[in-house]
């Protein structure tokens, strides 16, 4: 895995969330379409790329809070909103190496999250609950140990508290649980392969309609 | 299956060695005898002593070696220093098991009892005796009326098919008291104390073939190797039910850690997926441990989540329900049909749909009769929460609904909460437990809580 061995030979604790979701990508997760930049004729080509609307991001190992910081700038609907968005960002995080990526907007108000950890004793173990800003404050997730089976996973998703969130509301479908699962098979798969990852943040994973796409990711390695 | 035949025979034994057997009721080489000899034990007891030419009526020996029969099954009370000893002297006697009761070990704060249990180990293993404890109050086996423990009174628990294995003696002592309390029946009460070499997970085959077991119940705290358990467990997914219990979850997410995941994978939420995963079913309290294992050895499992809620009053049926939502059960509505009987059954102004309140039909008990009746049969219904406390009006009610209940035999299962004052409705109440007609538990909450426990298990071991 080129990534991987790029950023442990630059004895980095984390990939940036492009790297993140090129991984993810590799085992046929889905995340949203995007394309990195360092400069305005490379945003401009990307913006073109895209298309509206989309969102432009600070990118780089190791950046946290980047909605606190106002490094992300969503529902960018043309060309002048967007090489400006470019330029704010680029002019906050130049000094630490950064770069943007030019990203689908992927609209859906179901946020959740998949994750991976290691547990001293059970070893790599696979996380399912409730994402964005209330994975930490409502705590509404379940854990299986890897591997992990599609039973496990439909178990999972059925554990959480906010499981209704998955079923046909509110004008929105259902969502793909076939498709979750095999996230969730998937994301237990990498802790099993790959020693040198540590834990795994995929949040939000926003059902877009019925179909998941990873909006966010972070990959944390073992030194 | 060297394991499993060991422990076949250390808990079928012809003839037991108390090792440290004494006359003094200081020492527990006492109780261990008299929990032998009083708990109806009719192999052969052969107290081991040097000091003594007969304990408690039975001719001693003065060490193993001196012994001239064979041993099957060692009950060790003596110092920890002089236990390698005796597991040599076990050694050359081929004992295929030991039962440690002398602490002093691995729980002991100084590192040289670590080491010593290691020592332990490697001579077991060399030996290939199976060695329950050490640092254990011992173990019983009801229906070969061995009673291998300090304590005699575990004898008089009712033989029956529920074992307990925990990794804590206060435990086991307080759920056999319990069981005894609730006349529930024990088959197995084992101790797995510093678990030299037996653990969890190697005495979990065994007691799945165990034709004696009919339900496994665990008391957890910590384990060294929790991949073993689910394995195990795994390995036997819903050949017999298995509950646990565990305790020692305070330690949280690494709080420091990167990622929100490694944030908020504690010890507790990461133990409570593997455990499910293995098809081991988790509860909250000791209660519930009880509880649970009992209603799985006697109750079927929900097909569905749809439970009807029949209560004699209001309130009970209420807080029945709360539990039953927050359990992810569902208080669904019935068929046409059924509703159709109910709603003839009962006067207006009555709450007739699922909640339903029997209270206005306390006089006509054939009314509440009507009611359980059609609800039975309702196929949109998976499960039954019946619930009636006694008043002088509806006295009645569950003689007029016995027979009801017994022919019924749990098709869906019948979780009860019928409470009177003491001897009204206790004996009557008994007795369709005894037929499996019903479950009974003291509380609505309770009664909702096994539903919901048993639906749960049911999914894990689809």
């Amino acid at each position: 895995m080129d990534i991987l061995e790029k950023a442990l030979k630059e004895g980095r604790k984390t990939l940036s969330e492009h790297e993140s979701k090129e991984l993810l990508r590799t085992y046929d997760i889905p995340v949203t379409r995007e394309i990195e930049a360092a400069d305005e004729t490379q945003a401009l080509a990307a913006i073109h790329e895209i298309g509206f609307p989309l969102v432009i991001k600070a990118c780089a190992p190791d950046l946290s809070h980047k909605t606190e910081r106002g490094l992300v700038r969503v529902d960018i609907r043309n060309e002048e909103e967007a090489i400006s968005a470019f330029h704010e960002i680029m002019k906050e995080v130049k000094d630490d190496g950064a770069t943007v990526l030019v990203q689908e907007m992927v609209k859906g108000p179901r946020e959740l999250v998949v994750g991976l950890t290691r547990d001293s004793q059970f070893g790599p173990c696979v996380m399912f609950g409730l994402g964005g800003i209330f994975t930490e404050i409502l705590r509404d997730v379940s854990f299986r140990v890897a591997p992990i089976e599609k039973r496990d996973a439909l178990e999972m998703m059925q554990e959480i508290k906010a499981r209704k969130i998955l079923e046909a509301i509110r004008g929105m479908p259902a969502a793909d649980l076939d498709r979750l699962a095999e996230i969730l098979i998937k994301v237990g798969n990498i802790g099993l392969e790959e020693e040198s990852i540590k834990e795994i943040d995929i949040n939000p994973l926003i059902l877009w309609d019925s179909q998941p796409v990873a909006v966010d990711a972070l990959v944390v390695l073992n030194p | 299956m060297e394991t499993s035949n060991n422990l076949k025979a250390l808990f079928n034994p012809e003839a037991v060695a108390v090792i440290g057997a004494s006359e003094n009721p200081e020492k527990l080489g006492y109780h261990v005898m008299k929990s032998l000899t009083t708990g109806g034990f009719e192999g052969r007891i052969i107290p081991v002593n040097p000091g003594s030419k007969e304990i408690m009526g039975i001719p001693s020996s003065p060490s193993l070696g001196e012994f001239p029969g064979s041993i099957d099954l060692a009950v060790v009370v003596v110092p920890a220093g002089v236990v390698p000893r005796i597991f040599e002297d076990c050694e050359h006697k081929a004992v295929k098991g030991i039962v440690l009761i002398t602490a002093g070990f691995k729980e002991i704060d100084d590192p040289s009892g670590a080491q010593q249990q290691t020592a332990l180990a490697q001579i077991a293993q060399r030996a290939g005796i199976s060695v329950i404890g050490p640092n254990t109050f011992g173990m019983i086996n009801l229906h070969g009326n061995l009673n291998a423990s300090f304590t005699p009174e575990f004898s008089l628990a009712q033989k029956g098919g529920l074992t307990l294995v925990s990794q804590s003696g206060g435990i086991s002592h307080l759920l056999a008291f319990m069981a005894m309390r609730q006349g529930v029946g024990l088959s197995k009460i084992v101790g797995l104390g510093n678990r030299l070499n037996i653990d969890f997970a190697d005495i979990l085959p065994y007691l799945i073939e165990d034709p004696e077991t009919e339900v496994i119940a665990l008391y957890l705290e910590g384990l060294d190797e929790p991949k073993r358990l689910m394995a195990a467990a795994s390995a036997h997914r819903g050949k017999k039910p298995i509950v646990a219990f565990k305790t020692g979850n305070s330690e949280t997410g690494d709080k420091a850690s990167l990622s929100h995941t490694g944030s908020m994978a504690g010890n507790q939420e990461v133990y409570e997926g593997a455990l499910r995963q293995a098809g081991i079913l988790r509860v909250e309290s000791i209660q519930s441990l009880l509880d649970m294992a009992r209603a799985l050895a006697i109750c079927p499992r929900p097909e569905g989540p749809r439970i009807a809620v029949l209560t004699g009053q209001a309130g009970p049926g209420m807080a029945a329900c709360d539990i039953c939502e927050a359990e992810g059960l569902k208080i669904s509505p019935f068929k046409p049909e059924t509703q159709g009987i109910i709603n003839g059954l009962l006067p207006p102004l009555a709450i007739r749909t699922n909640p339903v309140d029997m209270g206005p039909a306390w006089y006509d008990s054939s009314s509440i009769h009507g009611i359980i009746e059609a609800v039975m049969e309702d196929s949109n219904i998976d499960g039954i929460l019946l619930l009636m406390m006694f008043a002088s009006a509806n006295g009645e009610a569950v003689a007029n609904i016995f027979d009801l209940l017994v022919e019924w035999n749990q098709k869906k299962p019948v979780i009860t909460c019928l409470v009177s004052p003491p001897g009204v409705w206790d004996g009557q109440v008994g007795d369709l437990e005894k037929a499996g007609a019903i479950f009974d538990l003291p509380t609505p909450e309770r009664a909702a809580k096994v539903m919901a426990g048993l639906y749960h298990y049911g999914k894990l071991v689809k």
